[in-house]
């Protein structure tokens, strides 16, 4: 018995007379320790750049210019200002009327994909996550050139206006429906043949089979999808901006207050009002989360659509339908892009993409988003899944763990536009030791990762609580440190989900825009934004422009994750295909 | 503590939250022993295991290892291999780098490695399967190579956890008896955790029998078959009918109008409510008047388990039937049918009494 490591070597020698701080420390091996220490150096991360912020903006709401506490006061002036009160109003509506028209639509489309026999699945599906890959700014320049004063069917609208709460429920509609149609695939992909069995062999007519089966399964998924588009939409900042007139949401209220007349405390106040159907989504997200995990008990066996051919009729119209206004939507968009002088020359060329010509950054914005998004992709990636690695299999630290995982989870209730916020806030006190990160690219990334973090280090822990748990006592027992059993077994075991991960933080640090928008500086504008500034200085064209140079953007990233995961991956891991 | 055993455990207890996991538990285990941990689930073998693993640690109590006090030490500088009722085998590493995953210190070469893998392949049976990947195998043979891998280091303690519970019973009978060859063969001191009572019994040289965080007993599997300390091993191990019944004078038990002789005891007082128990299989049916203990009884239901009969056996004033287990050889003699009248007998040196269970 000498397997002797490398690190037993100033490990005290265990007698029966220890004392006690001897006793304590020698519980755990030189490297729990060290791992423990970089879980804690986590745990101070996201207590920096999540909790501080966070609790920042919270205090500067119920301060005045001065810095004074006054109490509320800044909610009674907000709540006695028709102009701003109204806002509240409207976010309301549009809200409502996305989240009714989008969970009605992505309901449809999902039992379309996954519960009846129409053709051509894969394309549709492929076709209507597309829009998740635009910036959220690309379906409003869109509806601009489609039903705007100069647009090429605005006669579709019978004289209503599309700036105002008719662009913006469409805009919404469009860029959170795959959002809602991934939930609601969850959500309906978890069916059981034998539940349809009893119910036809009891007599049961198709639609008592759907009332009584189909939708109660659904249930969850469906209360999830309302509550995530409903959060989305009214705390979006990006389709009111380009497309609402002078419609006021919350969101462009706060970005108005800041940006605009630099009212800072106004900001956080209305950033406070908008953290409430946030905070409200997220408590019955987790509440749902613990139910549905209640009903998936017993192994069910999967169910086949039998062919129903009026009703996949019907839903092959309905899905043909969906996808021609998708496509269309992003199509408008790219020729828009092209077309040299809308609408009095249509002859196309590249001149809209002549971004240097233009305010808003030119293409360093677009080169320096493809820098903050690779940086966010690595460094953000790297983070969270050991983060995520440590939280789920070091043995022992319980309150550090719990400390961890709140932190990792607040992000999810809190939307960007107010992160971005509460990051000035807090990083640009003079009196912050951090605030040199403040207008670098440093700050981008942070923010970035922060903003997206709760879904990584949720796809991280699933895919981690799949593997073994015993994992790392087999490897403790043959006297290997476990860091090496993360990198040799641990991390390419989870290839897939780090992949996932990667992913999503690129497109999403491509494609937002509300967070960043209070962050970026001169030297470090970004794509996104430029879209932004582009479109309020009346450069609509090349708006546009960087929208589909955005949107290419990630699809050339998910093309490259779809090749590293199904290509790559099972060439080199040939163990998996068994 | 003590110096003779290999591994002695003091007065362990183990609570999570409220629940009293373990309760003062006390055991040696000599060194070359193979040791089984039988009881239900829940009973707290596991926890045991886990605490002698370093995978826990005890809320109070003391676990020595070859003389030194292991109690706080952490696992990695704990001397043990240790098998996993999932198996627990990398994925994504072949067999053999699975086997030689513990191989890493400095006095291994590659080739001594190499060599260490096939030796620990020939020896388990799987020789040639060094490039395979689990998923490739079977359970039977993941099985062997998650043992393999625990034998690697030559570990002085081997911890098994439930290790054949994950597989088919042909597979279950005949690793069985493998890991039983090979444990005699490189005399490895090895626990086993198992809610499998014949699993214990025909492996273990000592079987510690568990029940809601107590040793209930600790003995070969012979003594703890034959001689149950407690209703709950005679009920655990085996099968076992239980008659309430009253002592009334020195071996003598009456249970309703029924006098039954048993073997003197010196635990039991006169006039004390005691629990008879006697095992299916020793109930006899051969015997000559006159003998000690015939009753008649009726035979409710007659089971035909294949060797043997099960019956079912009505006995006067008694509620409870007792199950009465005849060989072929013998029922072809008998001849029973269900609803007959028959003798039988229970033979006093084969009644076991558990006292002040009323």
């Amino acid at each position: 018995m000498s397997q002797s490591s490398l690190a037993t070597a100033d490990q005290p020698q265990i007698t029966p007379s220890q004392n006690g701080r001897s006793k304590w420390l020698s519980q755990r091996s030189l490297d729990e320790w060290s791992l423990g220490g970089v879980l804690m150096i986590g745990v101070l991360a996201l207590f920096i750049c999540v909790v501080l912020p966070i609790y920042t903006l919270l205090s500067k709401s119920i301060e005045n210019k001065a810095g004074d506490v006054i109490g509320l006061e800044n909610f009674s002036h907000f709540f006695a200002t028709p102009s701003l009160y109204s806002a509240i109003n409207n976010s309301l509506l549009i809200a409502f009327l996305s989240t009714f028209i989008v969970t009605t639509l992505s309901f449809l489309t999902a039992y379309g994909i996954s519960r009846t026999r129409i053709p051509f699945k894969g394309l549709f599906r492929t076709i209507l996550v597309l829009p998740i890959l635009a910036p959220s700014l690309l379906p409003a320049i869109s509806l601009v050139y489609l039903f705007g004063n100069q647009g090429i069917i605005k006669e579709l609208l019978m004289g209503e206006s599309i700036y105002g709460p008719i662009g913006i429920v469409i805009g919404s509609c469009f860029w959170t429906f795959p959002h809602a149609l991934m939930i609601m695939l969850t959500a309906l992909a978890n069916t059981d043949a034998r539940l349809y069995e009893s119910a036809e062999v009891l007599g049961a007519s198709p639609m008592r089979t759907f009332f009584t089966v189909t939708l109660p399964a659904a249930k969850y998924g469906i209360i999830s999808v309302a509550f995530v588009v409903f959060t989305l939409v009214i705390t979006d900042f990006g389709v009111p901006k380009v497309i609402g007139g002078q419609f006021n949401v919350l969101a462009t209220d706060i970005y108005k207050q800041v940006i605009g007349q630099q009212n800072f405390e106004m900001g956080a106040t209305v950033s406070v009002i908008l953290l409430l159907p946030a905070i409200l989504t997220f408590m019955t997200d987790r509440w749902l989360q613990r139910r549905q995990s209640a009903l998936l008990t017993s192994k069910a066996v999967p169910w086949s659509a039998p062919k129903r051919l009026w009703l996949d009729r019907t839903f092959f119209a309905l899905m043909v339908l969906v996808s021609v206004v998708i496509v269309g939507i992003i199509l408008m968009a790219v020729y828009a892009s092209l077309v040299t002088f809308w609408p009095y020359n249509l002859n196309l060329s590249l001149n809209n993409y002549n971004f240097d010509l233009m305010d808003g950054g030119g293409w360093d914005s677009y080169w320096n988003s493809i820098q903050m998004a690779t940086f966010t992709a690595l460094i953000g990636t790297g983070f969270i899944f050991f983060q995520s690695y440590l939280v789920a299999k070091l043995k022992g630290f319980q309150l550090l763990k719990w400390c961890f995982h709140l932190f990792a989870i607040l992000p999810l209730a809190v939307p960007g536009l107010v992160l971005g916020l509460a990051y000035i806030f807090f990083f640009n006190a003079p009196n912050n030791p951090l605030n040199g990160i403040y207008g670098t690219m440093t700050i981008l990334v942070v923010c970035t990762i922060s903003h997206f973090y709760t879904v990584c280090h949720l796809t991280a822990t699933t895919a981690l609580k799949q593997i073994d748990a015993e994992f790392e006592s087999v490897s403790a027992s043959l006297k290997v440190p476990q860091i090496k059993t993360f990198w040799r077994v641990t991390l390419p075991v989870c290839m897939p989900a780090v992949l996932d991960i990667a992913s999503y933080l690129f497109v999403n640090a491509m494609t937002t825009v509300s967070a960043v928008v209070f962050l970026y500086s001169y030297h470090t504008s970004l794509a996104s934004v430029a879209v932004l500034n582009m479109d309020d200085a009346g450069d609509i064209a090349p708006a546009a422009a960087m929208a589909v140079m955005i949107m290419m953007t990630c699809m050339i990233a998910r093309l490259i994750h779809w090749f590293l995961g199904s290509v790559l991956l099972k060439h080199t891991q040939s163990w998996r295909q068994q | 503590m003590s110096n003779q055993a290999y591994l002695a455990l003091q007065n362990i207890h183990q609570m999570f939250g409220s629940h009293q996991a373990l309760k003062d538990v006390s055991l040696n285990i000599q060194e070359g022993e193979f040791v089984c941990f039988l009881g239900p689930s829940g009973c707290g073998k596991t926890s045991l295991l886990r605490i002698i693993a370093g995978l826990d640690t005890p809320t109070s109590g003391e676990l020595f290892q070859a003389g030194d006090n292991i109690t706080q030490t952490p696992i990695k500088h704990r001397d043990f291999g240790i098998v996993f009722q999932s198996y627990a085998l990398f994925p994504n590493l072949s067999v053999a780098d699975n086997i030689a995953y513990g191989l890493v210190s400095k006095q291994f070469n590659q080739h001594d490695k190499q060599a260490r893998v096939s030796e620990l392949l020939a020896t388990v049976g799987l020789s040639g399967s060094e490039t395979k990947y689990p998923a490739q195998l079977s359970g039977g043979q993941q099985q062997r190579v998650a043992l393999a891998r625990a034998l690697a280091t030559s570990p002085g303690l081997l911890l098994l956890d439930e290790p054949l519970s994950a597989l088919d019973a042909r597979v279950r009978a005949h690793l069985r008896q493998e890991i039983k060859q090979l444990q005699e063969k490189l005399g490895v001191t090895t626990i086993m955790v198992t809610h499998d009572q014949e699993e214990a019994l025909t492996m273990a040289d000592k079987i510690v029998v568990m029940n809601q965080g107590v040793i209930e007993q600790i003995g070969t599997p012979q003594e703890v078959y034959a001689h149950p300390n407690t209703p709950f091993v005679a009920e655990f191990v085996g099968e076992m009918n239980f008659i309430e019944a009253k002592r009334s004078g020195d071996g003598l038990m009456q249970s309703g109008t029924l006098m039954l002789q048993c073997e003197p005891d010196s635990e039991t007082t006169f006039g004390e409510n005691v629990t008879l128990a006697i095992r299916p299989e020793d109930i006899r049916f051969n015997g000559h008047e006159g003998d000690k203990n015939n009753l008649n009884a009726e035979v409710l239901h007659l089971e035909f388990l294949g060797s043997r009969v099960r019956s079912l056996l009505q006995i006067d004033d008694h509620e409870t039937p007792l199950i009465a287990d005849i060989s072929m050889n013998e029922m072809s003699g008998l001849n029973l049918t269900q609803g007959q009248s028959v003798r039988c007998q229970l033979p006093a040196d084969r009644l076991h009494i558990f006292g002040g269970q009323a």
